[in-house]
């Protein structure tokens, strides 16, 4: 009786079962080595392959956010600079304001400034960066502001329209003129102001992380622009009528008045945009932190420590190369080489 | 008379010799032969002399029961691997590139890109394109996934008329041992061959054998169905040739009682035919299921409402080409992954302003090219919670995105269970397949040795033959 008997076939197949196995461990080895991830993600991973999947989604939407909030960043870019512009406008009329309120002088002077003031404004608020007009708040496509300079513009006509239904003494007394400045008020701070500006209330709205939203332009509706544009336009248009002295004294008071408000309001603005840029960089920052977690995240799941996987690849191949021999003697070793 | 005794031993020696060297060149010839059994010479000692009794075949029951069992495992797990494998690439692709969950995220980004340029038209049509590749992505799951369940249909199909051809083998093979039996004669090769025939019903239907009087087998399944007894039993199954996301499948019968689909990744199914059903209704079912869920979110998600009607609900961006569906009920709507489309009226503005209701503000003037209001709320609504129908039946309160990437999730999970089921059944098919082999196969150089002992054998009997004739010569010539 035998105490344990072997047949060929189960030798030649256990050999052929082996070198097969080995041969499919070392081909997701070599492709392991190759590109330092796990052969099949959702193989190793199972379960959790969906948090992988979420993963790399998420890195590349928050590139996406960050390459977004750059438009949004150069747009408040653009806006500060202009606003900074604005307020340097606003601060040189109120010294020839104040000068021109001082001494009796040229009117001309006044006037001239009045209307450089208007001019530059116009041009400063039509600014358009990347197709959009900056300033329209959403209506982008839109040039906001109207030049009043311009003697065909709304605003103009409006203005000229008001003043001709308006009765005064000639010249224009002190207490007309404050009637009539009082009369053209809606203009500016009413419904009226369409006449000025196609630009909206609305600011433009961007999602500058995942969760938040911030408003990333100023529209030209704001106080402070309202309050410069009157006392620029006051001045211009009304300097050279026939005034009394207290008439162009009230004038030039009242657009002191207002120039002092666009300057404040102005400042005030700047802030708003400074908090609004400071917001843009810290969510970049926490993004780009974010992002490097998720690739840290990704690589625990999916990545695989370069010198195992290549260790691996050399053991395997040693260890074919023993099995090809072994199986290459194996066959040799027969009994009927013995028999002759 | 002891002379002539002698004589016929060594006669009847040499014919021994003679019959044994047959089952060894037999044995031989089958070495490498899996359903062999290897042959043995059993020699009795009768008087005069021996002669050889019978010719047996080595068998053991248990190992064989064994191995059919692991078989049945192994086969259908590797189905179940392959069945898998081939849903994972065919509705996700290499790495999710084509799954709705990636495609998502794409769109999600596209819009996100849109939203902080809303005048840019190029921007828009971007957005819209990403959402046609989600849309592609749906329709072309699921069609893959139907054509799959097609397809395994067809070879279940398949499966079952072999399974029938071999249960009328098994008749033929089953009644010649039977008549063997009783009339006594040997048929041997007739066993090797229901053997053979049994590990082939095996890869099939799980099975479990018993053995009667006069060797009649009875075949059983795992589950107590009887396939054959003395006849071989009818198996029908009803192939449907086209699949769409509401047809169900036929069940297999086996004697008018269906037969049971495999359970779980690492399936409990025995046989290809349990774990291809198990494919065919669960897996596919199941990843359709997802999809139609992930198109109804979508649908959802991007849908508008009438601005004077608060709460109402028409499909946006995304519609349902079957008008029919019902979109406002929170259930699954099976097929719904098929039939959505993206709505044939939109353009760059209408994703901004609205497709049903032009919502941009600057109207009726003219529009505003920066309105994000809507652009930004698709984009929330994309990461908003809604309620979900999982792949078990089950609701779930999730967003879109979680929702799709579950999805990979419950696919993937079931890949590596089933590939760890294999791994495990495979070990022990390859343990079970050898020990059998040690048992009842041949091993080449312990028949050779058998041989040398019966060229001697021969070489003595012959030997003394030509004694017995030299002493009988020797005694005639005395005579003489």
């Amino acid at each position: 009786m035998k105490v344990s008997f072997v047949s060929s076939q189960a030798i030649s197949k256990a050999l052929q079962y082996q070198t097969q196995k080995m041969t499919s461990d070392l081909t997701k080895a070599q492709k392991e080595v190759q590109t330092l991830r796990v052969a099949d993600v959702g193989l190793a991973l199972g379960a959790r392959a969906g948090i992988s999947a979420s993963l790399h989604r998420e890195v590349s939407r928050l590139s996406g956010l960050i390459d977004t909030n750059q438009l949004a960043g150069s747009r408040l870019d653009s806006t500060q600079v202009a606003l900074k512009d604005l307020t340097e406008l606003s601060n040189e009329l109120m010294a020839a304001l104040t000068t021109a309120a001082s001494d009796v002088g040229d009117s001309r002077i006044i006037q001239n400034q009045a209307e450089s003031v208007l001019s530059a404004m116009t041009a400063i608020l039509n600014t358009n960066l990347n197709g959009e007009y900056i300033f329209a708040g959403i209506n982008t496509d839109v040039k906001p502001f109207n030049d009043f300079l311009d003697p065909n513009s709304p605003n103009r006509q409006a203005f000229e329209t008001a003043l001709a239904n308006f009765s005064a003494s000639n010249p224009m007394t002190g207490a007309e003129m404050e009637t009539f400045l009082d009369s053209i008020e809606p203009m500016f701070t009413g419904t009226n102001w369409d006449a000025w500006s196609k630009a909206t209330d609305e600011e433009i709205t961007s999602r500058i992380t995942l969760t938040e939203t911030a408003k990333t332009s100023v529209s030209a509706n704001i106080t402070a622009i309202k309050e410069l544009a009157k006392a620029a336009a006051t001045v211009a248009a009304l300097s050279q009528a026939s005034l009394t002295g207290e008439a162009r004294q009230v004038l030039l008071e009242r657009a002191l008045a207002s120039t002092g408000v666009a300057v404040s309001e102005f400042a005030k603005q700047q802030g708003y945009v400074g908090v609004t840029q400071k917001r843009i960089e810290e969510a970049n920052e926490r993004m780009n932190m974010q992002i490097d977690l998720f690739e840290l995240s990704i690589n625990d799941l999916e990545g695989i420590d370069p010198y195992e996987a290549s260790t691996k690849v050399t053991g395997l191949m040693t260890q074919l190369e023993i099995s090809y021999s072994l199986t290459a003697r194996m066959q040799q070793m027969s009994l009927l080489k013995y028999l002759s | 008379m002891s002379l002539s005794t002698a004589l016929n031993i060594a006669q009847n020696s040499l014919l021994n010799s003679q019959r044994q060297t047959t089952v060894v060149s037999k044995n031989i010839a089958n070495a490498y032969n899996e359903n062999y059994s290897r042959r043995t010479s059993i020699v009795s000692s009768l008087a005069p002399g021996n002669r050889i009794a019978e010719v047996r075949r080595a068998t053991d029951e248990a190992l064989f029961r064994q191995n059919l069992n692991a078989l049945s495992g192994w086969t259908a797990q590797s189905t179940i691997v392959n069945g898998l494998d081939r849903l994972n690439l065919a509705v996700n692709g290499v790495d999710n590139a084509t799954s709705p969950a990636t495609l998502l995220g794409k769109m999600q980004e596209a819009i996100q890109l849109y939203s902080s340029t809303p005048s840019n038209r190029t921007l828009g049509e971007n957005a819209i394109e990403a959402a046609r590749s989600l849309v592609r992505s749906l329709n072309d799951g699921t069609s893959q996934i139907q054509k799959f369940r097609a397809e395994m249909d067809s070879q279940i199909a398949l499966g079952v008329a072999e399974l029938n051809t071999l249960l009328a083998q098994f008749q033929k093979v089953n009644d010649e041992i039977k008549l063997a039996t009783t009339s006594g004669r040997e048929a041997l090769d007739a066993y090797d061959q229901r053997d053979e025939l049994l590990s082939r019903i095996a890869e099939l239907v799980p099975i479990s054998t018993i053995t009667r009087a006069n060797n009649d087998m009875m075949i059983v399944t795992a589950d107590g169905m009887t396939l054959f007894e003395s006849t071989p039993r009818s198996i029908q199954f009803t192939a449907t040739p086209i699949f769409a996301s509401d047809t169900v499948g036929s069940q297999i019968l086996v004697d008018g009682v269906p037969l049971s689909p495999g359970n779980g990744a690492n399936t409990n199914a025995g046989g290809t035919l349990a774990a291809m059903l198990q494919l065919r209704d669960d897996y596919a079912g199941g990843l359709q299921a997802q999809l139609d869920e992930v198109a109804r979110g979508l649908i959802l998600a991007f849908s508008e409402e009438d601005p004077n009607t608060p709460g109402s609900f028409s499909a946006g961006l995304f519609v349902s080409v079957d008008p029919s569906v019902d979109l406002t009920t929170a259930d699954r709507k099976t097929g719904l992954a098929g039939k959505i489309a993206i709505n044939p009226d939109v353009d760059p503005i209408k994703l901004r302003d609205g497709i049903n209701y032009d919502i941009n503000p600057g109207l009726p003037a003219e529009r505003h090219a920066n309105f994000t209001g809507l652009l930004n709320k698709f984009s929330t609504a994309m990461d908003a919670h809604q309620t979900f129908v999982g792949a078990d039946g089950s609701s779930y309160e999730m967003s879109l995105m979680n929702y799709s990437t579950g999805a990979i999730s419950w696919l993937e999970d079931a890949r590596k269970n089933a590939d760890y089921g294999a791994e495990t059944k495979s070990a022990l098919l390859v343990r079970t397949a050898e020990a059998l082999s040690n048992v009842t196969n041949v091993n080449v150089d312990e028949e050779m040795a058998l041989m040398l002992e019966l060229e001697q054998s021969y070489a003595a009997s012959a030997k003394l033959l030509q004694m017995i004739d030299e002493m009988l010569e020797t005694l005639l010539s005395v005579v003489r």
